[in-house]
């Protein structure tokens, strides 16, 4: 028999999937003024903030809105090498593929940029660019330079990641866009509305604010923990509800599940 | 999900560890209110002492204003002495010389003494030997019981005076100090002034046991609760018989 757990438990597994974006004050936010900035002529902005504040799924929520008004187009993982990314910025700007066996002239691209200014306006999204090297950034602002191409650059938020950012680009024009970890408030609406969009209504409601309170408690308001710490909670209650019925409360999710949950994950010790 | 019975026994783990500065805590608590409850029986002893105090102190305090009230009158030249006649336990005590100008001299008032004053009659010259008999005792100062001085002060005036309640005074003073010699003798003198006085007795019985003349004392004792009859001798005959002294 099928758990009612297991389809809760699936509504956070953690991806970058447009069809789970939620829409919160604050993600509505972020994408107006993301796209705000966009329409400016900026040659590159800055998308940064800690390893699940919504960086990802914001850039893929951009290009899939924008995507019949702009030329957008998303670079979801780093290219391995400089000569596989060359390739890649190749095929979106001349839509040609490259052989295989050739490198990309990185003069002749920036001068084939220039020529196209004015005529195209390509939008580049260029997540996890904390992989890239100093070096390619900074080709990559020299591409930015002939203001054909226009990146947005997003960057986890840590300590060694803000010094790349000040040393680069600090002293380009930049326009810096920081994502924050959710409110109290802004989770309870994130975990509700996801469970309601998949017509979880009597397990959105088993989560009351005394629960929301120690999921915010243990996950900062960060949506990957939260999506983690969810996902195992409905795993625990999915296994009562299988095997041992009597231990979970389908009114309300407990504070013992959640802390089996938060240990499982690390958030509390022994 | 495989791990649940280790997940289980881990938060069992957890939950006692969270638990445990709330037991601690608690049990702060208890033994705080404990000591907090003892102290504050501690205390009230100390108020009920001093009420004790203060409602002495009340006592003595219209009584000198008895005295003060009497200041202005004209009496015979006579010698009386203060002392101060504490509770049976005798701890404490305080004797001084206190020269009353009886004759023609306005008596100046007292300084917290118990005194041994006649009764004065303001509107008549002349007075009665009863009514110089009776007297005021107003406790005033208080020293150690161990003062020797204290006690030659009494002994003194004993001889001078030859009060029945001087000679128990010392009696019993002697026998609580373990100077049973002295409270012997002390209790004989009781006794020679007032021959039908069953504490000074007692006393004396039981001195001669501290002294020990056993035998000497289950004498006179026996005699005497023959004579009288007396419960507080029987019950102290039993004591000495039972060596229980």
């Amino acid at each position: 028999m099928k758990s009612r757990y297991e389809a809760a438990k699936n509504v956070f597994v953690d991806s970058v999937d447009i069809d789970d974006y939620i829409d919160l004050d604050s993600s509505v936010t972020a994408f107006q003024q993301l796209q705000h900035s966009m329409d400016k002529p900026l040659k590159m902005i800055l998308l940064f903030g800690r390893p699940g504040t919504g960086k990802s799924i914001l850039l893929t929520r951009v290009q899939e809105k924008l995507k019949h008004q702009k030329e957008i187009h998303y670079f979801d993982t780093p290219a391995i090498n400089e000569k596989e990314f060359f390739h890649k910025l190749f095929k979106v700007l001349t839509k040609k593929d490259l052989p295989s066996n050739t490198e990309v002239n990185f003069a002749a691209l920036v001068d084939f940029c220039k020529k196209l200014r004015g005529k195209r306006e390509i939008i580049i999204l260029l997540d996890e660019a904390q992989m890239y090297s100093p070096e390619m950034m900074e080709k990559i602002r020299l591409l930015s330079d002939s203001r054909a191409v226009k990146f947005v650059v997003s960057l986890h938020k840590t300590e060694d990641e803000d010094l790349i950012a000040k040393q680069h680009f600090q002293s380009r024009i930049w326009e810096v866009i920081e994502l924050k970890n959710a409110t109290k408030e802004d989770q309870t609406a994130y975990i509700h509305k996801k469970l309601l969009k998949k017509n979880l209504f009597e397990i959105a409601n088993s989560i009351k604010a005394k629960n929301i309170k120690r999921i915010h408690k243990y996950t900062k308001g960060n949506y990957r923990e939260c999506n983690k710490l969810l996902f195992t909670i409905f795993e625990i209650c999915e296994y009562y509800d299988k095997n041992e019925p009597s231990k979970v409360n389908y009114a309300k999710i407990s504070d013992r599940i959640i802390e089996m949950a938060a240990l499982k994950l690390g958030y509390i010790h022994v | 999900m495989y791990d649940i019975k280790q997940l289980e026994d881990q938060w069992k783990q957890y939950k006692k560890k969270k638990l445990k500065p709330w037991y601690i805590g608690t049990g702060i608590l208890v033994v705080l209110t404990l000591l907090l409850i003892f102290f504050q029986t501690n205390l009230k002893i100390n108020f009920d002492a001093l009420k004790t105090y203060l409602d002495t102190s009340k006592e003595i305090q219209p009584l000198k204003n008895n005295d003060k009230s009497e200041d202005t009158v004209v009496l015979n030249k006579m010698e009386v002495k203060e002392t101060v006649l504490l509770d049976d336990a005798l701890e404490k005590l305080e004797v001084k010389d206190n020269i009353i100008e009886m004759a023609e001299k306005v008596v100046k008032g007292h300084d917290n003494i118990l005194v041994d004053i006649p009764i004065l009659d303001d509107t008549n010259e002349h007075h009665d030997e009863d009514e110089i008999e009776t007297r005021k005792k107003v406790h005033i100062e208080i020293i150690d019981s161990t003062s020797v001085s204290g006690y030659k002060d009494v002994e003194k005036r004993f001889f001078e005076s030859h009060d029945v309640d001087d000679a128990l005074f010392l009696a019993k003073s002697y026998y609580k100090n373990g100077n049973y010699e002295k409270a012997e003798y002390w209790a004989l003198e009781t006794n020679k002034l007032d021959d039908g006085h069953e504490e000074s007795l007692l006393i004396f019985v039981k001195s001669k046991v501290k002294l020990g003349h056993k035998n000497e004392a289950l004498s006179i004792l026996n005699s005497y609760v023959k004579q009288s009859d007396s419960q507080e001798a029987k019950k102290l005959l039993y004591r000495i018989e039972n060596d229980k002294l």
